[in-house]
């Protein structure tokens, strides 16, 4: 990673045109060709000028140009440097991969990992339980050894509360598990959702990752 | 239709009669209220479907008939205009309805009438009758424990019970409970018990207080519906739903503390240090011998503490509380002594009236991080 302070005029060429100009700027250009010009102020998110790679940049005397080409046509963006106060290059090494948590994967390991948060007495059969139409994220047995697909949202609308019906149709197909019961989780179930679950007799259960993790207490109420 | 009012009664009574149009409802009709005029009564009525008011407007009639105007918009014509005398007339042919006040005219489109639905007229299978203010101060008591959260209909509801001459209110939110007995001086003709929306309750709480004249409220109830009758005044509402839980089970048979505490002093107390229990933060009882201390903690923001003489005795203990609940639970008390009644930092507490009149408060406790 390159990372220059110059005081420069840019022009941009391509879908349009465009001038910045002379002002102290940061030029950021990556390994991988990409190329970020920024400014104090302004968005705090978005860079002043930019072109994704690939890209080939040549660099002049008091000048750099990066090329792109796209389609036909060629997108140019010219960097007049007229002072350079800083260029520092850094190895950023391998960076890894952004982890996020909190996304329905993580729920479903969660409950799969403590299915009694999806009901009372309940045990994992199996995750990704197959129908022909894709898999229920979990098939369970109730504490009366009833059979309960289990579909896991993050948040839960009524589009999940007709998936959930889909996957029931199919699964009840198979006369050993005509009887299937259907249970929503989600961190957060939309109203409308709830009323046709509850109206086509599929429970829901709002459920909190950091406490089926264990990592937070539940919240203590008079009933449950 | 056309008839004759003042801008002021028109303003009072769309005031309460907006309350209740709908603010989201597919159906354009249920965003106004309906005017309805007949030769010896005009009615304003209004509904969002749950809950349904008839509200009558002094008026003289001069022609009969019916329409209905955009509730939000005709409240802030009404609010705009001039004191004194005012006509409102219907004029079919322009689809819209005709209001002078003094100098200023307005026309505004009427909604659909034939999409407005008719309003239950009052009465039932079971009709009773109780006083207007008792019944009105039961629900001040509990209406701030019922809770606000639509995904669990059952609570958003007061269970309101009558029999022999005891009416009983019930509230709760799964984090505290409401408890109001109230003796009636007259035992009621037949009893009843319902799960009916707070916020049909509160409005006639509202309704009451603002001046219906009214000694007595007429319940009639159905079998999915509620009919209240409050002098003119005709309040409807759905009833909800399911199994309301228990309450009689969630109250602890014994406690380990019992302390009278004067209940002006510790909501003064409880409110002046809830100003540092912001972000969640709990309010913190400390109980020592013969003293209680308040304290809350925000991080960022500050911190507050205060103590209070009570008859403690016994092993020191602290209990953390939200502080908006346990402050609802204090001033729903009103005056005089409390009884707080204790038993460990994870189990329900409850607030009591001192004067034995019948009000019940369990709060459950939030856990302190040390």
């Amino acid at each position: 990673m390159r990372l220059i302070v110059a005081r420069c005029s840019i022009d941009y060429t391509g879908r349009l045109t465009t001038h910045l100009p002379e002002a102290v700027r940061l030029l950021m250009i990556k390994a991988d060709g990409g190329v970020a010009v920024w400014h104090d102020g302004g968005s705090s998110v978005k860079p002043q000028n930019w072109m994704t790679p690939p890209t080939v940049i040549e660099e002049g005397d008091g000048q750099i140009v990066v090329r792109k080409l796209a389609g036909v046509t060629e997108d140019r963006l010219e960097i007049g440097i007229v002072e350079v106060l800083s260029d520092v290059t850094h190895d950023m090494g391998e960076a890894a991969a952004l982890e996020k948590d909190g996304v329905e994967r993580d729920l479903q390991e969660a409950l799969a990992a403590a299915p009694a948060w999806c009901g009372e007495g309940f045990r994992l059969v199996r995750r990704e339980w197959p129908t022909d139409i894709g898999p229920v994220d979990l098939m369970c047995r109730d504490h009366q050894d009833g059979w309960t697909a289990v579909e896991i949202k993050r948040v839960a609308t009524i589009d999940a509360v007709e998936q959930l019906t889909r996957y029931l149709e199919r699964i009840r197909r198979d006369p050993a598990m005509e009887f299937c019961a259907g249970v929503l989780a989600a961190q957060v179930i939309k109203p409308q959702a709830r009323v046709l679950a509850e109206a086509r007799g599929i429970a829901c259960v709002e459920v909190d990752l950091d406490v089926v993790r264990g990592d937070r207490e539940p919240e203590l109420t008079l009933f449950a | 239709m056309k008839l004759s009012t003042t801008s002021s009664e028109l303003l009072g009574q769309l005031q309460t009669a907006s309350r209740v149009a709908s603010t989201r409802s597919a159906v354009q009709a249920l965003s106004g209220v309906q005017f309805q005029a007949t030769a010896d009564l005009v009615e304003l009525r209004a509904t969002d479907m749950e809950v349904g008011l008839r509200i009558p407007l002094a008026a003289e009639v001069e022609r009969e008939g019916t329409a209905v105007l955009p509730a939000r918009l005709l409240l802030d014509v009404a609010r705009q205009l001039p004191s004194g005398s005012l006509t409102l007339e219907l004029r079919p042919a322009e689809q819209d309805v005709e209001i002078i006040c003094g100098p200023a005219k307005f026309h505004l489109r009427t909604l659909r009438t034939e999409d407005f639905p008719p309003l239950p007229e009052p009465g039932g299978d079971q009709i009773v009758h109780l006083p207007a203010r008792a019944f009105t101060e039961t629900i001040a008591k509990v209406a701030r424990s019922a809770s606000r959260d639509e995904t669990r209909p059952i609570l958003t509801g007061i269970l309101v019970s009558a029999s022999g001459t005891e009416l009983r209110m019930v509230a709760t939110d799964s984090y505290r409970l409401s408890v109001k007995e109230t003796r009636l001086e007259v035992p009621v003709e037949a009893g009843f018990e319902a799960n009916v929306p707070a916020r049909a309750l509160q409005e006639l709480e509202r309704i009451v207080a603002s001046g219906a004249e009214a000694e007595t409220i007429e319940i009639g109830v159905r079998a999915n519906q509620v009919v209240f009758r409050a002098g003119d005044v005709v309040l409807s509402s759905r009833l909800i739903d399911g199994q309301f839980p228990n309450y009689r089970q969630l109250l602890p048979e014994t406690y380990e503390h019992e302390l009278n505490v004067a209940g002006d002093e510790l909501v003064g107390v409880v409110r002046r240090i809830s100003l540092m229990a912001q972000k969640n933060a709990p309010l913190r009882l400390s109980f020592t011998e013969g003293e209680l201390t308040i304290s809350a903690q925000t991080p960022d923001v500050g911190e507050a503490s205060e103590p209070l003489p009570v008859p403690f005795t016994g092993e020191p203990f602290e209990i953390g509380f939200n502080p908006d609940f346990l402050r609802d639970g204090l001033e729903s008390v009103e005056s005089g002594d409390v009884v707080l009644k204790l038993i460990s930092p994870l189990r329900p507490g409850l607030i009591e009236a001192g004067d034995g009149s019948g009000f019940l408060y369990l709060i459950m406790p939030i856990r302190l991080n040390v």
